[in-house]
């Protein structure tokens, strides 16, 4: 390593004087015109039947005082450290890890961490870097400007190629001695690096400061991803086989890539806890992703969404904030601030394996381009428990991606959903936003009858602190709907409760029209008498009504009694009387209704009967 | 004055007080007194309708009043029912049986209040069920006239009425199981004084047995003195609390150390004329080592 060090300080005072250095001024020139997609397929032909080389499988950490890497292979290598003052976000191509610090851009070997190569900075900085097993190509920015300059070594640190532009150049990708070099945010250009030139260009209709390589194939982009295939010579006129990453609604600003114009310090910052994450499908099928999943980090969250369904596939709550990761062939690996490694499965979010860097990180990079996730050491558990886990932790950093998988859980058909739900409407402690919603969910759920009964035996107890009242009114909305009669009891139970809100005791009272019988008649003859003439409010009114409309419903000749002398009272709220009187007349008049068509079965009986046998 | 209760558990020597110890009233009993006498704030004056108090013998009228469904006449006829205080305890049913069928948010506070004043213990079903209501003002009414109606239906409302939402009326309730002598609801008490219902600690020293009295103890150093001697003053002159008690409490304030609590333990040694020597000693001793303790 020292060797090489000294070999690099002997040879290159600065960039521009190391040898094979060529500056290249047609390169990436805006002189150029649209050649329909000739020269990038000529080297599509060229390339064709070419695979890039797959990246190293590792996790890399920038941990210390921002004064060392840390590296974990995640195939089963030994960690390995590495030593040296770093200043920007490390970057994972192909075998090596390149980054930047004390004035100089150095690249270590990613599976060992043995020093490469190291070069003078000369004051700009690492936006990105491609490699091939041959060669590695950085390009780098400068600070102030647009000014842009392009590398190529080889892995004793020689540059093969120079190339300074006043253009802006994005992170490469390599493959076979050709660089895929995004730049102005529009083209796509291809560098032969033996020959020194730039071979092929293509325009592209979308955003593109990334190249980078993946499962053997080249994409590039930045908001979205284009796959560099047979369709590339159509690029320009829109063409480009685009990757079908769906636009769904993920929480916070996520984004797929950054651009690399902006600098990417060694500290993580909330955006890198905030990641969109794909992984292209195989090469040479119709573009999709791979497993068909979409990863998202929300600090300790990382969500899959089924691509083909936009449902929630998973969620995975880690115990402190995610701060990388990658998505792999058919799973998706995660390195954590605590320097935690974990590989889930694509398709249920299981844990295929923990690995561990040993110490805290300031960031963290990850690659998992050739990773195959084992087997599950213990199965997935189901969705709707990793969302209960997800949505009642009290950490109000995840508030938005909690309203997200809160809407996510009410479409869940799963029972254990609605009792998660209830479980977040019930807890005191749970974000009002997230209760709100939970409350909003519960009518619809056609499922979970039983953690419904069950949290309606739960009442307002200070004493043994339960210090907030189950949602009764969206459980007594969903009971009904439901038609389940056995929660009558329980629902009755809440009508003396003052902890209820008076829209529970509403909804309560309402259901019990539906499911409630005989043995609810005295509570609610209870209410009734209690409110009939005192409530204050529409809602409290409204209750008051339906208390006396299941009375006449089925409280017998006794309910009746009670209501029709509630109806002649003077004390009896307006509002309740008269809305009573309009129940009771249009059950009167169902009931005459009934009658009469009960008479009229009878007769066109009688009438049957009476006619002569033919 | 001399307490002279039944000594069926606790064989325990009576003490006698000196006059002074009514002036130290527990901060319950004061603020219970406060309460009821806010509580009747609602006390409407005395009905227009030219009808004089009658201490007792209200006639047929007042009952046709009562069921007249009028709202000015069951007022005044409440009125004249409630100025004739336990006189018209007869009465309770039948105000008991409009509260039932319900009235309006006045009335029912009239009526409630009303059938504290008769204080008959047929009224507490009926005030246990408004003690559930979802006014607080009706709530907090319905408990204070339990406070007076008593009976198990009383009890069972209080103890209920511990784990309500609203203060008062958690301390109402603590405070009537007290002056109930609701044994069965010391468990509660001590959980709410463990909840911050200071008043449960006056209760508490009004029922606790041995275990409860040192439970109550244990609480010198980690509540308030005065909240916790408020219960510890009422167990420590108690005539059925044992030696063994009294002394736990000298010696925990003797741990405590501190000025108040000397200061605290002078005015006991002070009132507790009649303590057995054993008590006398470890007050005095106690005294002795507390800074300020000697004066």
């Amino acid at each position: 390593m020292n060797a090489a060090r000294l070999f690099v300080g002997a040879a290159c005072v600065a960039l521009s004087a190391c040898g094979g250095a060529q500056s290249h001024a047609r390169s990436f020139s805006t002189d150029w015109e649209d050649d329909g997609g000739a020269s990038i397929e000529a080297v599509r032909v060229r390339l064709a039947g070419a695979r890039a080389t797959l990246a190293a499988d590792v996790a890399v950490g920038v941990a210390g005082n921002s004064d060392k890497l840390v590296g974990l292979p995640l195939g089963g290598g030994a960690k390995w450290t590495f030593a040296h003052a770093i200043e920007t976000r490390p970057v994972i191509a192909g075998g090596v890890v390149v980054s930047q610090g004390a004035g100089e851009v150095f690249a270590v070997d990613a599976q060992t961490g043995a020093r490469l190569w190291a070069r003078p900075a000369a004051g700009l900085v690492l936006r990105g870097a491609g490699d091939d097993g041959t060669y590695t190509v950085v390009t780098l920015g400068s600070t102030g400007g647009s000014g842009s300059t392009l590398l190529a070594l080889d892995r004793q640190g020689n540059v093969v190629q120079k190339v300074e532009t006043e253009r802006s150049l994005g992170a490469p990708a390599v493959i076979k001695g050709l660089a895929f070099v995004p730049w102005g945010q529009q083209y796509l250009s291809v560098y032969d690096i033996d020959k020194g030139a730039e071979i092929g260009r293509a325009l592209v209709r979308g955003k593109v400061s990334q190249a980078l390589a993946s499962g053997g194939g080249v994409y590039f982009g930045e908001v979205e991803l284009f796959r560099f295939d047979e369709a590339i010579k159509t690029s320009s006129r829109g063409g480009a086989t685009k990757l079908p990453i769906p636009k769904r609604e993920l929480p916070g600003a996520t984004a797929l890539m950054r651009s690399p114009e902006e600098r990417v310090g060694p500290v993580a910052m909330a955006v890198d806890k905030t990641r969109m994450y794909v992984r292209p499908g195989a090469i040479d099928a119709p573009a999709a992703l791979d497993s068909s999943r979409l990863y998202a980090n929300y600090f300790r969250l990382t969500m899959a969404f089924d691509t083909t369904t936009s449902g929630l596939a998973w969620v995975h709550s880690s115990a402190v904030d995610v701060i990388g990761g990658a998505a792999a062939s058919g799973g998706f690996a995660l390195c954590d601030e605590q320097g935690k490694v974990e590989i889930l499965d694509a398709t249920t979010g299981a844990t295929t394996a923990e690995l561990a860097m040993g110490e805290p990180l300031k960031s963290c990079v990850v690659s998992a381009d050739g990773l195959r996730p084992g087997a599950a050491k213990s199965p997935a558990l189901p969705l709707s428990a990793q969302l209960s886990a997800a949505l009642t932790s009290n950490d109000p950093e995840l508030v938005a991606a909690q309203a997200l998988l809160m809407r996510e859980l009410a479409t869940s058909p799963d029972e254990g959903a609605t009792r998660t739900l209830i479980d977040i409407a019930s807890n005191p402690r749970s974000p009002p936003t997230l209760v709100a919603e939970a409350r909003k969910a519960l009518p619809a759920r056609r499922n979970g009858a039983r953690a419904m009964i069950e949290a309606l035996g739960r009442h307002y107890d200070f004493l043994r602190d339960v210090r907030s009242a189950p949602p009764v009114g969206p459980i007594a909305q969903a009971l009904s709907a439901m038609k389940d009669k056995s929660a009558a009891a329980a629902l009755a139970s809440h009508l003396v409760d003052p902890a209820d809100t008076d829209d529970d005791v509403k909804q309560t009272t309402a259901a019990l029209i539906e499911i409630g019988d005989a043995p609810q008649v005295g509570a609610l003859k209870e209410f009734f008498g209690l409110y009939r003439a005192s409530a204050e409010g529409e809602e409290l009114s409204q209750a008051a009504v339906n208390a006396g409309h299941a009375l006449l419903k089925f409280g017998g000749p006794e309910g009746r009694k009670v209501v029709d002398a509630a109806l002649a009272d003077a004390m009896t709220g307006a509002m309740v009387k008269s809305r009573l009187a309009a129940v009771e007349q249009s059950l009167d008049a169902e009931k005459a209704l009934a009658r009469d068509k009960a008479k009229a079965g009878e007769k066109s009986k009688e009438d049957a009967g009476k006619k002569p046998a033919k | 004055m001399v307490f002279f209760g039944p000594c069926k558990r606790f064989a325990f020597a009576p003490l006698t007080v000196a006059g002074d110890h009514l002036m130290r009233s527990s901060v319950s009993s004061i603020l219970l007194a406060a309460t009821l006498a806010a509580g009747s704030a609602y006390a409407a004056p005395p009905a227009a309708s030219g009808k004089a108090a009658a201490p007792a013998a209200l006639g047929a009228t007042t009952k046709d009043d009562l069921a007249s469904g009028d709202a000015a006449k069951v007022r005044a006829a409440l009125d004249d029912v409630r100025m004739g205080g336990t006189a018209n305890a007869s009465l309770a049913p039948v105000v008991a049986d409009l509260l039932q069928r319900g009235l309006t948010a006045p009335i029912t506070l009239a009526a409630i209040e009303t059938l504290g004043d008769l204080e008959s213990e047929t009224a507490s079903p009926v005030l246990a069920t408004y003690a559930q209501h979802r006014n607080l003002k009706v709530r907090q009414a319905a408990i204070r006239a339990l406070l007076k109606t008593r009976g198990p239906a009383a009890t069972r409302a209080l103890r209920r009425g511990l784990s309500d939402a609203d203060p008062m009326i958690r301390g109402l309730s603590a405070t009537g199981l007290g002056a109930q002598k609701a044994k069965d609801a010391l468990p509660d008490l001590l959980l709410a004084l463990d909840h911050r219902v200071n008043e449960a600690t006056a209760a508490i020293g009004q029922l606790c047995g041995p275990a409860e009295c040192d439970a109550l103890t244990a609480k010198l150093g980690k509540l308030p003195l005065d909240v916790v001697t408020s219960g510890l003053d009422q167990a420590f002159f108690r005539a059925d609390v044992g030696e063994e008690s009294r002394l736990k409490v000298i010696a925990k304030l003797r741990e405590l150390s501190t000025a108040e609590a000397g200061k605290y333990l002078r005015d006991v040694q002070r009132r507790a004329t009649t303590a057995t020597p054993r008590v006398k000693q470890a007050m005095e001793q106690a005294l002795s080592a507390m800074p300020g303790g000697a004066q």
